[in-house]
């Protein structure tokens, strides 16, 4: 029965201010029990005694003013000024002063019993038939009953009016052990006997709830506890976006521009240390796994790099024979895609030694590693393999640990929380949209003027000087540009299941030609684009501004493209990059495929 | 615009919408469902229609969480959509005379029992009466909406009076509700407890709706000491002002208090689906008239809007000079002004209490089916798909009532460790942990994991 359940630890806990004589005042049918225990399960009365208020008919009555009775100290001694509350204690002390003194002696003669009742007129002890038998019951009533409560203890909060019930409560809070049948321990009776109520309570529910349920909610709690962490890093990163996407724009800045130092990349690769990447990074898989390590110590932190160790083969097992059926659909690209593959394993065991060339050299010792490549296999490949050391920069800071923490998951729980996915999804928002609301970024109905959001702009700026530090590096537009082909495609496939990569995409577009940047900017600004490309494509065709055939034609080709790996490549086209583009639309296409598995596993 | 692409749309994605795995699915739920909530918000009903045929494609009613909650949702957004179709809505929902369904009451009946939520809130609630009511001779409750249509508050508090040192005292207990039904149920059921109990007990029952309720019908007489007692009620409260504040220039009488509720019930509804679209109406321009950048500075500013009649009742409320005043109610904020606001909140909040279920009662449980439907879910479409006087699920945090009751004068009372103790122990036996009760500045939060959920305060006419 709930509603009694409910009210059981009243009653529990209430009966310790029982212990009085005002309880024995009760009707017979609420009998009495000398010791405070549970009342609810005590047998009737073990051993009654005497009734209070039910004095000799013929004593003397005695009614005292409250002041009196609140009095404590009545005899004063004239020399200290000590107080005490028997006259017979006065006596004695006087004696020690070298003054007179006199006991009492026991009277032989037979006194007349005196009584006392309560000054309060509502109170029972106030008819002379229900009077008290001694001096310090009915002071003692008088302070419990109509007194201020001012002794509290401090373990527990219950307040007392008579010091001594103060006391002798102090002693024995939190001393005592209770242990009830579920196993439960308790130190304070009161706790236990609420506890009981509803551990009988529990039990008769537990007849109609399934068991087992329990487990499974600590299981989820194990994982949104994590989720937590997330929420609040998403609320910094929705709070202050200007200022992350400030920095994450330096950091691309860095990152494209080659102008990071090693040391920098080492963060973004190892992520031994809250690198200034991290906070800022739009990757709603890296800031997912953030939430759940930022909070958490280094060791933490590296062993679920480890683990990510652990799961690369099955990366591979993934990835590996996606490329490879890439490799033969288009020869062109499997260079690439191997490259690339190779890039991925390469930095991802770094992760673990972080000692590869790869990571102790900054951009521009990538650029410089791949002109070999180049020069031996063609453009396409250096800037593949560029792609892929990019991508896989991403794999390890990023995404890998999603796919890590995400396959935790899946061996613990069966999926995750409600809450659980809409923080995630409210990282992945918090990238593109800005704002406090998941929402304002996909006001996709206009995406002409989702460059008008300080987001894109700073992407822009930071690509525009990646641009510049890669135009540095490389001799021609074309290769610029197949560069920055690749870093989209590489960047659609990474992110497929992702809207902050959609804005490095953008950037990377952007600073070659930010005339459709503007357009495909607003596209990218999806939180989860597996289907935010058709839907725009197919809802509102006029909406991208001339990329709508295109796209069609994308999606004929591609067919499987969920990400704006298709709209990237429509970029490609607007270049005027003649590399097959249909090449390029297939490589985007699967890769993004491959790696949207791989995100989302 | 044509809808051919829409329809083109259907065919392809079905396949791998298909074959996602649940947290693929999930996190695709969710972004489909805040484009349709943009799409909805911004009038785009051809758009808002592709996307609710996707989501039909992935939600399902007995799914995991966030297929049930995507149910719920897109239910509320269609509804909204059909509601810019006053002749269609109306045709389809017939304005029926408010009844109480009894699967409702059943409903909450089982959030009661599954989740500790409203259990917490009684068990609080009573702790606080009782403690503010210690020494009290005749003690006057008023419950202000039927403490969540259940009587479970106060048997409860019946048998804590019961017990106290000092004895019971004389308890009135006066209960708002709108419907007879439950006053008669709920008058039953307590009288036979009081009789039990040997408590002296007078049960008042008072058929009225909070927003149409004159305090002068509490009938509060000098002397007692009296209680006030809301749970999950107020926030419909704000509803009225809502009413007033749109519809206040469009209407030319406004009967502030209805002296006869019965009367002007049907009246009342009337006029309120009127505004219901009005209001829907206005805000759809706002919305289309608002650019991107203007709405990414979203109105979350803790400033109050002016509620007149709110602040007014509070304030005859205080009036009562009660000795304490308990007030739950959820911990969320379901009454900005955008659509698009509200959906994003409603939807942390609903998935949190989504979760609860999903931790407690298995997928194919008829109980959990019926809070998620029929309460969870009215709530949903409540926030979602209502406008002006109708929309009346307008939760708000917990900073925005100590604002207003402060502002009709009340004085915070903290609650006791002693009812902290309590609810922990309630938490402790129900032996999931997720559940968490926080204190903050002598509130009480009720949480899901770290997610505060609901809100219990205490307020006293004077410093105790």
């Amino acid at each position: 029965m709930a509603s009694a359940s409910s009210t059981e630890p009243f009653f529990g806990i209430r009966e310790e201010d029982h212990r009085n004589q005002m309880k024995q005042q009760q009707p017979a049918s609420m009998p009495t029990s000398s010791s405070a225990a549970a009342p609810q399960t005590a047998a009737p009365v073990k051993k009654k005694r005497n009734l209070p208020g039910n004095p000799n008919p013929d004593a003397e009555v005695i009614a005292l003013s409250p002041k009196a009775l609140l009095a404590t100290n009545r005899f004063i001694c004239e020399v200290c000024n000590k107080g005490f509350q028997r006259e017979q204690n006065l006596q004695l002390h006087r004696r020690g002063h070298n003054l007179p003194w006199k006991l009492r002696q026991k009277s032989t003669k037979e006194v007349r019993r005196r009584v006392y009742v309560c000054p309060e007129t509502t109170c029972v002890h106030h008819d002379p038939s229900r009077a008290l038998g001694d001096l310090t019951g009915i002071k003692k009533h008088f302070c419990r009953k109509h007194g201020e409560k001012k002794w509290k203890c401090d373990k527990c909060s219950k307040k007392y009016a008579v010091q001594s019930d103060w006391k002798a409560h102090s002693k024995t809070c939190g001393t005592r052990e209770y242990r009830c049948d579920c196993g439960t321990l308790f130190s304070r009776r009161d706790s236990f006997i609420t506890h009981r109520a509803f551990c009988d309570a529990l039990a008769q529910e537990s007849a109609r709830i399934p068991t087992g349920l329990s487990t499974i909610g600590s299981h989820l709690y194990g994982n949104s506890s994590m989720a937590l962490g997330l929420s609040q890093v998403n609320s910094q990163i929705t709070s202050s976006l200007q200022v992350q996407s400030h920095q994450s724009s330096n950091n691309i800045l860095r990152l494209g521009g080659g102008s990071g130092s090693g040391s920098h990349f080492e963060h973004l690769i190892s992520s031994s240390n809250p690198s200034p990447f991290r906070p800022p990074q739009p990757l709603p898989s890296s800031a997912f796994f953030l939430g759940g390590a930022s909070n958490q110590d280094f060791n933490e932190e590296t062993q679920s790099h480890h683990s990510l160790l652990q799961n690369k083969p099955f990366h591979g097992l993934m990835q590996l024979p996606d490329l490879q059926s890439r490799a033969t659909a288009s020869s062109s690209t499997a260079a690439a895609a191997n490259l690339f593959n190779l890039g991925f394993f390469s930095n991802s065991s770094s992760t673990s030694s972080i000692s590869t060339s790869n990571i102790t050299s900054n951009q521009n010792n990538h650029l410089l590693i791949s002109d070999p490549f180049s020069s031996g296999n063609g453009s396409t490949e250096s800037t593949t393999l560029f792609s892929g050391n990019f991508m896989s920069d991403h794999m390890a800071a990023g995404m890998s640990p999603l796919l890590n923490t995400s396959m935790r998951n899946e061996s613990s729980l069966p999926q995750m929380s409600a809450t659980a996915l809409l923080q995630k999804a409210a990282q992945m928002g918090s990238t593109t949209s800005g704002g406090s609301s998941l929402l304002q970024g996909f006001s996709s109905a206009s995406p002409s003027g989702s460059r008008s959001t300080s987001f894109q702009a700073i992407f822009n700026g930071g690509s525009n000087g990646s641009g510049d530090a890669l135009r540095f590096q490389m001799e021609n537009e074309t290769r610029l540009q197949d560069l920055m082909n690749s870093l989209a495609n590489g960047n659609a496939g990474l992110f497929g299941g992702s809207g902050g990569v959609a804005a490095f995409a953008g950037s990377c577009t952007t600073g070659g030609h930010e005339q459709q940047a503007g357009g495909i900017g607003g596209f990218n600004s999806g939180l989860c684009n597996m289907d935010e490309a058709k839907f725009q494509h197919n809802i509102s065709p006029g909406n991208l501004g001339g990329s709508d055939g295109l796209t069609r034609d994308f999606l004929g080709v591609g067919n499987m493209v969920r990400s704006m790996g298709g709209g990237l490549s429509q970029r490609g086209r607007h270049h005027g990059i003649d590399i097959s583009s249909m090449d390029h639309e297939m490589k985007s296409a699967t890769s993004s495929q491959s790696f949207d598995g791989g995100t989302l596993q | 615009m044509s809808l051919s692409p829409a329809a083109q749309l259907m065919s392809p994605p079905v396949p791998w919408l298909r074959e996602l795995k649940a947290d693929e699915r999930g996190l695709c739920l969710i972004h489909l469902l805040l484009n349709c909530a943009n799409h909805v918000a911004a009038g785009q009903l051809e758009h808002a229609n592709a996307f609710l045929e996707n989501i039909s494609l992935l939600a399902a009613p007995d799914g995991d969480t966030m297929q049930r909650i995507a149910t719920h949702f897109t239910e509320a957004l269609a509804r909204r959509v059909l509601r810019s179709w006053p002749g269609l809505y109306r045709a389809l929902h017939p304005p029926t005379v408010p009844r109480l369904p009894p699967d409702a009451l059943l409903a909450r009946r089982h959030f009661f029992d599954l989740c500790p939520f409203v259990r917490l809130a009684f068990l609080v609630s009573n702790q606080a009466i009782l403690e503010a009511m210690e020494g009290e001779r005749v003690v006057h409750v008023v419950d202000l909406g039927g403490a969540a249509s259940d009587a479970a508050q106060w048997a409860a508090l019946l048998q804590a009076l019961r017990v106290r040192p000092e004895g019971p005292p004389h308890l009135r207990l006066t209960v708002v509700h709108e419907h007879k039904e439950f006053l008669d149920l709920t008058a039953t059921r307590l009288t036979e407890e009081a009789e039990r109990l040997d408590v002296p007990f007078q049960f008042h029952p008072i058929v009225a709706r909070l927003d149409n309720l004159d305090v002068e019908m509490l009938r509060i007489k000098t002397g007692e000491a009296v209680a006030i007692s809301s749970v999950l009620q107020l926030h419909t409260l704000l509803a009225a002002d809502d009413l007033a504040a749109v519809g206040g220039h469009q209407r030319k009488t406004a009967p502030p208090l209805a002296k006869n509720p019965s009367t002007t019930q049907l009246h009342r509804i009337v006029q309120m689906n009127h505004q219901g679209t009005l209001g829907e109406m206005l805000e759809k321009d706002h919305a289309n008239g608002h650019s991107p950048s203007q709405d990414s500075a979203s109105s979350s500013s803790l400033a109050l809007t002016p509620s007149p009649k709110t602040e007014c009742f509070l304030a005859s409320l205080w009036g009562l000079s009660p000795k304490v005043m308990v007030v739950t109610e959820q911990e969320s904020n379901h009454n900005g002004p955008k659509l698009t606001e509200r959906f994003m909140e409603a939807l942390n909040f609903y998935a949190a209490l989504f979760d609860c279920l999903e931790s407690t009662a298995p997928r194919m449980s008829v109980e959990r089916a019926r809070i998620e439907k029929m309460l969870f879910g009215e709530e949903i479409k409540n926030i979602i798909a209502c406008e002006g006087g109708e929309r009346r699920e307008r939760h708000e945090k917990l900073e925005k009532w100590v604002q207003r009751l402060e502002l009709a004068g009340f004085l915070r009372v903290p609650l006791s460790y002693l009812a902290m103790l309590q609810a922990r122990r309630l938490l402790q036996s129900y032996g999931c942990e997720g559940y968490k009760v926080r204190e903050e500045d002598g509130c009480f939060f009720f949480c899901w994991q770290d997610r505060p959920l609901f809100s219990v305060s205490a307020w006293g006419f004077r410093r105790f």
